[in-house]
């Protein structure tokens, strides 16, 4: 147990582990997923800033009603604490901070474009290639066309940044 | 389930993954933009290991009714938001898994990407009352939308009532396609080991004639 927070864990065992966990998740609640907790969560944070001004915005009344019971949400604490344990178990934790600007400002793009693309699409990531590709679901192979794509582009990007 | 069972049960799921995947370093967007740009497959492999124990996992459940199946229709909002969301992916160095992950080891990156994620979402939202798009679930039909550039609904188990044969020989082919991109995954490297080895013999007889 204590090589297991010194070696670094082969992925393929890593991921395996994930896929029969994720099989028993689809049975008890659904597929793991995480962009739709992500978007209640900001509906949360936005309510307890504005407060009932949030209901004046359609979304947050016709597709995501803040509510802390849903599900979702606690698969990314979760992801939280179990990363927190495991860093500090295995001494990774520390703070790292991006040391340039053009760090900071790729990775404020960056994730401004994660969410508006996940509200866009209806699903993240982790749901497209977890959740609806293996249930077969056309919205499956619709997203993993955008996001190879996507990352073609990101990836043609990040290259000419690091050369220039 | 109850209400608070269903979140236990997501928070336990989400623990441990948030531990494998701390402990394994496996990243998606490492899985696409690695592969794209070093030509390396570390994290893909794992990636399209657990898509095929998912498939063969989910339509066989699915075949029996069981398991509860992601239900919304789509359409070409999720080329675009997807298209939208792997260039951020890739320029933020994170995924939605492993901005979490790392935000837990104290990456203050990380935990600004995940920022501006929820703002990103939050804008999204204001944009919404502007055009409606895409439509709201409570919208949907499960058919053809096209004004609305959407598909309908179709999985595994809709294959399965429409054509009569069980999802998972409909999963069972996905499961053999993705084993043949597995394949050549691992053929490209043994190309690139075999280079590697001729390359390391090279230099080691130069080394030795210069001597």
């Amino acid at each position: 147990m204590t090589n297991f927070f010194k070696n670094t864990l082969d992925p393929m065992v890593a991921l395996t582990l994930i896929a029969v966990l994720d099989i028993f998740l689809f049975l008890l609640v659904g597929a793991w997923t995480v962009g739709g907790g992500e978007t209640m969560i900001t509906g949360l944070v936005a309510q307890f800033f504005i407060g009932d001004e949030l209901s004046r915005i359609p979304f947050w009344n016709l597709v995501f009603v803040p509510d802390a019971g849903y599900w979702k949400i606690y698969i990314s604490l979760g992801m939280l604490f179990g990363a927190i344990v495991s860093a500090v178990l295995s001494k990774e934790f520390y703070l790292r901070f991006p040391r340039r600007l053009g760090e900071w400002v790729m990775i404020t793009i960056g994730g401004l474009l994660m969410g508006f693309g996940i509200r866009l699409a209806f699903v993240c990531n982790v749901s497209t290639f977890f959740g609806l590709t293996p249930q077969m679901n056309l919205g499956g192979y619709l997203a993993i066309s955008g996001i190879l794509a996507g990352a073609w582009v990101g990836s043609w990007i990040y290259k000419k940044v690091l050369e220039g | 389930m109850s209400v608070i069972g269903e979140c236990i049960v997501a928070f336990v799921f989400g623990s441990i993954v948030g531990l494998l995947v701390q402990r394994s370093r496996f990243c998606n967007t490492a899985a696409l933009r690695d592969a794209m740009l070093f030509k390396t497959y570390r994290n893909t492999k794992p990636l399209l290991i657990a898509m095929m124990i998912l498939t063969f996992g989910f339509t066989l459940f699915l075949t029996f009714g069981e398991g509860k199946a992601m239900h919304f229709d789509v359409g070409l909002n999720q080329v675009a938001g997807l298209f939208l969301f792997g260039i951020g992916m890739v320029l933020a160095g994170a995924c939605t898994v492993s901005t979490w992950v790392k935000a837990g080891e104290g990456n203050v990156g990380a935990m600004w990407a995940l920022l501006f994620t929820f703002i990103g979402m939050f804008l999204f939202s204001l944009l919404w009352t502007e055009n409606f798009w895409p439509p709201a679930s409570i919208s949907m039909t499960g058919e053809p939308n096209l004004e609305a550039l959407q598909f309908g609904f179709i999985n595994a188990r809709t294959l399965q009532d429409k054509f009569g044969v069980p999802a998972v020989i409909f999963g069972m082919v996905q499961v053999f396609l993705l084993g043949l991109i597995y394949r050549a995954i691992v053929k490209k490297e043994q190309a690139q080991q075999l280079e590697h080895d001729k390359a390391a013999a090279a230099h080691k007889v130069k080394l030795a004639a210069a001597a």
